[in-house]
């Protein structure tokens, strides 16, 4: 007995046809009636009439719907208001999952797989928000990251989506506006409203694994021994918490909150020395970019420019095989050859 | 034996990149040279977020060292010597211009 396939629906009443078609034509439909391995011209051209469809091997017809099938459809229909409900329009404003059906105060989309978390995105009116503070308002991108608890490379990453659209609404371009709003709709959304809390943690920093040993480090009782001292214990060039955190203006915001200075005061210092921290890394930008200018030649010819960058031909190192050297390398494999190497970019450059 | 300035062809397929190298010029092309004195991407590229278009190429290269050469009697092949005319270290190449036929 052969194993037997999924049938389609249609596919019963074509063998029906067939079997018709047979019976009248002649006296053996026990012949279109089980297929067999080289089937007659009739079951052949009527059952399968293209050879790309899959053939049938039972004659039982396939059960339309199963109960269960059944059932779910009648729950759809029932639940089919409260699934076609965008997110924050009614009531479940406090639920964080939008569309999701068992949203206990979790992010899961499938009820039934607690491991599934599905993290929110911000809306369109986040978006809006954050670009208005940032390119209207001229807040630091630190201090806007910290108010709304967004990381501070996302935070620049909204601004310059926003500034690309606003672009293309300038030129006409086409948007896929409908494909955002879809997505939006079903997945979770963080508006950044005032009662939100923060969208995500902000300050963590990055474990080296240098860091992750147990260490012995025998010192004077009357030694100071800081986060400093800590992080040169575990290796030269480890940095301290303190010098690896995106946002420590922030440490000298609490600081200040706990000894008691005016909340508002706290915040404008605040704000003052994340602006200060940003002016002074876009002159640095600024610095090494006017610095590699002066290097750089610039030839005009009628078809390309030609950019001659100068360099120093005799720092190879050694051996002459230094990382940093001009040039393709000699006697080394080449990156996509070695073993571990990261083919695919896991940062996107400016 | 000669000294040439030339280029060695490193990369990929359709995706070429060179080494502007000081050899013998009896050496196999992609050999440890003398000293490698720069790069030549001639693949045109674009600016990022420049709207007019415009194509450069990127060279990289050590003008101190590559008149040294020159002045202790290595040989730039033609296309180094166009390259290394852009920076004023040998003189600009005289190319016949190419005969025009006429349809």
């Amino acid at each position: 007995m052969p194993p037997r396939l999924p049938c389609s629906s249609r596919r019963p009443q074509l063998l029906l046809n067939s079997l018709e078609q047979a019976s009248a034509s002649s006296l053996a439909p026990s012949a279109a009636l089980i297929p067999l391995h080289r089937p007659t011209a009739t079951s052949s051209s009527s059952a399968c009439p293209t050879s790309s469809t899959p053939r049938c091997f039972s004659t039982t017809p396939a059960r339309s719907e199963t109960k269960m099938r059944r059932e779910f459809k009648e729950w759809l229909k029932r639940n089919e208001a409260m699934l076609r409900r965008p997110p924050g329009e009614t009531g479940s404003a406090a639920k964080p999952g939008g569309t999701y059906l068992g949203s206990d105060g979790a992010y899961h989309p499938f009820p039934n797989n607690s491991y599934f978390v599905s993290q929110p995105v911000l809306s369109e009116r986040a978006h809006h928000w954050i670009w208005y503070q940032v390119m209207v308002r001229g807040q630091p991108l630190k201090a806007v990251s910290a108010q709304h608890g967004v990381d501070v490379r996302r935070v620049a990453a909204v601004v310059r989506l926003m500034e690309i659209e606003k672009r293309w609404e300038k030129e006409n371009k086409p948007m896929a506006t409908p494909y955002a709003r879809a997505l939006k709709n079903m997945l979770p959304t963080a508006d950044l409203a005032p009662g939100e809390g923060p969208f995500e943690p902000i300050n963590d920093i990055h474990v080296h694994s240098y860091t992750m040993q147990q260490l012995f480090v025998p010192t004077s009782e009357s030694r100071q021994f800081t986060r400093a001292d800590a992080a040169k214990a575990f290796g030269e060039h480890i940095l301290p918490p303190d010098a690896r955190m995106r946002i420590p203006e922030l440490v000298d915001y609490e600081r200040d909150l706990a000894k008691g200075v005016d909340p508002k005061v706290a915040r404008d210092k605040f704000v003052k020395a994340t602006a200060e921290s940003e002016r002074a890394l876009a002159a640095k930008l600024r610095a090494a970019e006017k610095e590699a200018e002066e290097r750089r030649i610039r030839v005009q010819t009628d078809r390309f420019e030609f950019r001659i960058e100068q360099i120093n031909s005799e720092e190879v190192g050694p051996k002459g095989r230094a990382r940093n050297a001009v040039g393709w390398r000699y006697g080394v494999p080449h990156m996509d050859r070695r073993r571990g190497e990261h083919k695919i970019p896991t940062s996107v450059g400016m | 034996m000669v000294v040439k300035i030339r280029l060695a062809r490193f990369g990929r397929t359709n995706k070429p990149f060179y080494n502007i190298v000081v050899a013998h010029a009896r050496t196999a092309r992609n050999s440890r040279p003398l000293e490698v004195l720069g790069t030549y991407d001639p693949i045109p590229k674009p600016d990022p977020y420049d709207p007019s278009g415009r194509l450069h190429k990127d060279i990289k290269l050590d003008i101190t060292r590559a008149k040294y050469w020159i002045g202790v009697g290595a040989q730039p092949t033609d296309t180094v010597w166009r390259i290394l005319s852009y920076v004023r270290a040998v003189p600009v190449p005289c190319v016949p211009l190419p005969t025009r036929h006429l349809p």
